[in-house]
């Protein structure tokens, strides 16, 4: 019996070596570590995906927070923002006086940023406190914010009480806008 | 001469057995590259995806943050009403007691409120009258006291009594009584 090996057949065993080698070579070397960075990948991308799904979450809450702060909120808000009209002011508190006239409006400096500040000078007659009293109910109901403050003056002129008073009005800066 | 009675074939490099090895490793290969290929994709396919993720959660950090400026706005403008609402009430509610604090035979004819005091203009049938019916609850309310009266030709007389808080003062009696408050609680 023969015991030679055909030089064809060495030719096919080292080209089937040659292919294994470079299959398990590829394999080991190139796809197993990429295929376990794709798994650190996703499960990296599954965490990430659930941190943005909970800050989407926080952000709807927030919203949601916001609009009903806002619509709780919506007198006051309107209020800061309406400009102060005199004219308007005069017509919607009329009842409350005989007469009533008001400064021009001057800027207070108060370092507040959200705010600006005016301060208006009034004076009035009335027939009585309770009128004074019902204006002061009034103005917290108003279209402004506004602060009746101090000197206010009272005094008796025939059958009337002449009032002289200053009022703030409060207003939302270009800042807070 | 024929040597052989069947007709001569061609040999060729590519035997059958080489064939089933190709294709075998043909496969294989392409396989192995195929799968590569995909987690090439995949690999780029996160970093977009990771891209989307860290631009929509800065967008929505920036969200977060101008809504809760807009909160703290929103809660800042409703404090500051409410202070303002409360001062014009308790000014209202300062005048009611001040005019309910003159008695019916004192006049007043003129009245100043100031941030710390309170100027008062009127006529009293007499000291009397004014020393108990207005001066003693003024004097309980405010830390100086000062009148001065003018005679009228009809027997009653003209006064001007100047009264005012002493901040310091009261910043003090605040405090006590605070400190008072506690006590009790701590008490109870």
């Amino acid at each position: 019996m023969k015991g030679s090996v055909s030089r064809q057949n060495i030719y096919l065993l080292a080209l089937s070596t040659f292919l294994l080698v470079f299959v398990l070579l590829f394999s080991f070397a190139v796809l197993i570590p990429k295929g376990q960075e794709y798994r650190e990948q996703r499960n990296e991308l599954r965490q990430k995906n659930l941190e943005l799904k909970s800050y989407e979450d926080f952000s709807k809450e927030t919203l949601s927070i916001l609009k009903k702060l806002q619509s709780d909120n919506r007198y006051i808000i309107e209020a800061f923002r309406n400009e102060f009209d005199a004219q308007r002011f005069k017509k919607q508190n009329k009842e409350y006086f005989v007469s009533l006239d008001i400064s021009e409006k001057t800027y207070i400096d108060k370092k507040e940023e959200e705010f600006n500040i005016y301060e208006v000078n009034t004076t009035s007659h009335i027939f009585s406190p309770k009128s004074f009293y019902d204006f002061l109910d009034s103005i917290n109901k108003g279209d402004w914010i506004i602060k009746v403050n101090f000197p206010i003056n009272f005094k008796r002129d025939d059958d009337v009480i002449r009032s002289s008073f200053t009022m703030r009005v409060y207003k939302d800066s270009n800042r807070s806008k | 001469m024929k040597l052989s009675y069947v007709k001569p074939r061609r040999k060729s490099v590519f035997t059958s057995e080489i064939q089933l090895l190709f294709v075998f490793f043909g496969i294989t290969i392409l396989m192995l590259f195929f799968t590569y290929a995909f987690l090439l994709y995949k690999d780029y396919k996160f970093s977009q995806d990771m891209q989307d993720i860290y631009k929509n959660k800065a967008r929505i950090e920036s969200n977060i943050e101008k809504m809760k400026q807009k909160i703290t706005l929103v809660e800042k403008k409703n404090l500051l009403a409410e202070k303002i609402y409360t001062q014009n009430s308790v000014l209202k509610d300062s005048i009611t007691n001040l005019f309910d604090l003159v008695p019916k035979r004192i006049t007043l004819s003129e009245a100043q409120l100031l941030k710390n005091g309170l100027v008062l203009y009127g006529v009293t049938p007499s000291k009397d009258v004014y020393n108990f019916m207005l001066q003693a609850p003024l004097r309980s309310i405010f830390h100086k006291t000062y009148s001065s009266f003018y005679p009228l030709k009809n027997g009653w007389l003209r006064f001007v009594s100047t009264n005012y808080v002493d901040e310091d003062e009261l910043e003090d009696e605040i405090e006590n009584s605070l400190e008072m408050d506690e006590g009790v609680e701590d008490e109870g």
